[in-house]
């Protein structure tokens, strides 16, 4: 079997969520089937500037091949359309602008998907949101298995996203409720769909002594790993924390590893430690007594999973229906909603290590139930042979753009409105 | 510190976060839902806590308005001008005017709309004041939860230490015979240190001890004097017979008497 997967940015320095996935997808997927990759120049997600040389190179042993962006990213633009098209009512003609303003515009990547078609059996294209999956998704619909990673932000509730959902062959779902989200969007129950996620690359023995010893850290911890961003709930994390800390003079200190984008509070129980090495971040969780994810919008969190692989428990922000789900489906971590929640929550998981030992074994057997490398290349190889064995759908077709005057009628209500109609909530299946 | 571990199993997060609400409701005292406290701190609290609005002079202000004014003079302002003709004018056709309005109503109308802004402005200032003051009772109730959950864990910490107090076999004395009480004095005057205020500790120690043992110690008809060497060794016998040396640790918070033994930790 060929596949092509394609994807935004790709690179072994680059550590996003979505493209991190993509990388283990294809590594993992390179081992039973023959696996290029195909990508744009760009390696910072913001302006996409072409900063990787054009063509063919290898990464980590498999095939890359590179296209050019033909626009960096307008912020000022972008921001613009964003605001019109989530906010008020529009035409179509804005949100195929929106997402181009937003990119990463490469019509030579999207121009290759569509000469390349009969060179592979499969395109997996990662990221609905972005130019390169919506373009080559619809050159070549009926080879296209999409994996959306799919958070609750605004961009769902474009009327533009619907056709992508419906006519691709089939979607690799991150989560049950990306699938129930996907679903009351765009009513697409009839494409085959799976709930996967990722694996992650865990080392057999982390050591925490380690980590606490090389970063001069004898207090208990709380963790949280990622971007230090308003949007990644981090500055809700620090104002309850410093709170939490106020009514515990013997809690944990908070420990940040992370790029920061939001400056981090001058506490001293706050340490921010920067970006590290996958070393050093799986020393930081074997050390930790929580991971702490405040996120609000999530489609999966790799680093929840690998907490949940050390067998350490998880405190997740309960507006996030994707954590929340995974936390009471897993037994694995507990959430919160408003500060009290996360006061009392974070000391019962400090005080009660019993308690807390037994949700992080939990957290442990569920990863190793849905997450580890065997289920999920399994699950990606049985959805891939099922769909060589079974002729494409007559759906899963190119979808067709509207002509110029109905592409401009302003009667698309905004996507905010669409994103109060879907249904919240921890998904209620038990299938995953 | 004995370990214990919590079934996996048996764990359920739905169970379990129930109980953390239940157990911030109680702390909260009333449950508001989270639309609620988002309406409550979203409308008015921004405004209120904003200290730029707290004038100082609000209280002589709100005096001033409330002195009862003088309608006359309010009516000189009223119709009054800097310019002879337009003031003469105004006054000529004063009677005129009040056959259609009555100025002394406007006059208190405008007196009253200024009370009311001040009573408002006031009112701002006690919301501001309780505000704050309910965030401080807050935190000092949080304090005091803190505080007494430190307690608890040092209680507990402490009572776990005792537990795991031995005697060491070493340190005792061999069971005495109560005929023999120049060997009991002598064992204790090895144990206990000198000087006058440890003798009087020790002696303290003893009548406790005595005390303690009840019938044991002292029988019948003795002598309830501590302070001769015979009635001593008779009570430090008896609190000795009562302890010998494989004796598992007693439950230290029923006796606190430690100073016939040394304490292994």
């Amino acid at each position: 079997m060929k596949l092509a997967v394609v994807v935004q940015r790709y690179g072994a320095e680059i550590n996003g969520g979505a493209e991190l996935h993509a990388r283990y997808i294809a590594e993992h997927l390179a081992r039973h089937a023959d696996v290029d990759v195909l990508t744009t120049c760009a390696k910072d997600y913001v302006t996409w500037r072409n900063e990787y040389p054009v063509g063919t190179t290898r990464v980590k042993g498999v095939t890359v091949h590179r296209f050019p962006v033909s626009r960096e990213r307008s912020v000022r633009r972008f921001g613009r359309l964003s605001d019109r098209v989530f906010h008020r009512t529009h035409a179509i003609a804005d949100e195929l602008a929106w997402l181009e303003s937003e990119g990463p515009t490469s019509p030579a990547l999207v121009r290759h998907v569509r000469a390349a078609r009969q060179q592979y059996d499969f395109f997996v294209f990662f990221s609905y949101r972005y130019y390169h999956a919506w373009h080559g998704a619809r050159a070549v619909p009926e080879r296209a298995v999409l994996v959306p990673t799919a958070e609750r932000d605004h961009a769902i509730g474009l009327e533009i996203f619907r056709p992508p959902f419906q006519r691709v062959r089939a979607l690799m779902y991150n989560s049950l409720e990306e699938r129930d989200m996907i679903r009351a969007v765009s009513r697409n129950e009839r494409v085959p769909g799976v709930v996967v996620g990722v694996g992650s690359e865990v080392p057999e023995r982390p050591l925490a002594e380690r980590f606490r010893q090389r970063f001069n850290l004898r207090d208990r911890i709380a963790l949280y790993i990622g971007r230090i961003d308003a949007n990644k709930g981090c500055g809700e994390l620090f104002a309850f924390f410093r709170q939490y800390a106020q009514g515990s003079p013997d809690g944990l200190t908070l420990v940040l590893v992370g790029d920061p984008v939001l400056p981090v509070p001058d506490h001293p129980r706050i340490r921010h430690l920067g970006s590290l090495p996958d070393e050093d971040k799986f020393d930081a969780l074997a050390a930790a007594e929580v991971l702490l994810m405040p996120s609000y919008f999530e489609s999966l969190s790799m680093v929840t999973l690998e907490a949940w692989a050390l067998g350490k428990p998880v405190l997740a922000n309960a507006h996030c229906d994707v954590l929340k789900g995974q936390c009471l489906r897993s037994n694995g971590g507990l959430f919160y909603g408003n500060y009290a929640e996360f006061a009392e929550a974070l000391r019962t998981l400090e005080r009660n290590g019993p308690l807390a030992r037994a949700l992080g074994a939990n957290g442990q057997a569920y990863f190793t139930r849905h997450y580890t490398w065997p289920v999920i290349e399994g699950k990606y190889l049985d959805m891939l042979e099922t769909l060589q064995r079974e002729p494409a759908a007559a759906t899963a077709s190119e979808w067709p753009i509207p002509g110029w005057r109905e592409r401009r009628r302003a009667t698309v209500p905004p996507a905010s409105r669409m994103l109060e109609r879907i249904p919240k909530g921890p998904s209620r299946s038990h299938e995953e | 510190m004995p370990d214990f571990n919590v079934r996996a199993d048996s764990v359920n997060v739905e169970d379990i976060m129930r109980q953390i609400r239940a157990r911030v409701r109680e702390k909260r005292g009333v449950d508001y839902t989270e639309a609620q406290i988002q309406e409550l701190a979203s409308a008015k609290l921004e405004r209120y806590l904003d200290p730029d609005k707290v004038r100082s002079e609000l209280l002589d202000q709100f005096k001033q308005i409330s002195a009862a004014p003088d309608v006359e003079f309010e009516e000189q302002a009223l119709f009054g001008s800097h310019r002879r003709l337009v003031r003469l004018i105004r006054w000529g056709l004063r009677p005129i005017l009040k056959l259609f309005i009555n100025p002394d109503k406007l006059v208190q109308a405008t007196r009253f709309s200024q009370h009311v802004e001040l009573s408002y402005e006031v009112l701002h200032n006690l919301v501001v004041e309780l505000t704050r003051l309910g965030i401080e009772v807050k935190n000092l109730k949080m304090r005091v939860e803190s505080l007494s959950s430190r307690l608890d864990f040092h209680e507990r910490r402490a009572r776990a230490l005792e537990g795991v107090v031995q005697y060491r076999p070493g340190a005792l004395a061999p069971p005495r015979s109560p005929a023999d009480p120049g060997a009991g004095g002598a064992a204790e005057g090895a144990r206990e240190p000198e000087g006058p205020s440890a003798d009087g500790r020790s002696r303290r120690r003893r009548r406790r001890r005595g005390r303690r043992s009840g019938g044991q110690g002292l029988q019948p008809g003795d002598s309830q004097d501590t302070s001769g060497p015979a009635s001593e060794a008779s009570a430090g016998t008896a609190s000795q017979a009562d302890e010998p040396g494989t004796r598992p640790p007693r439950d230290p918070g029923a006796s606190g008497d430690t100073g016939s033994g040394s304490l292994n930790q």
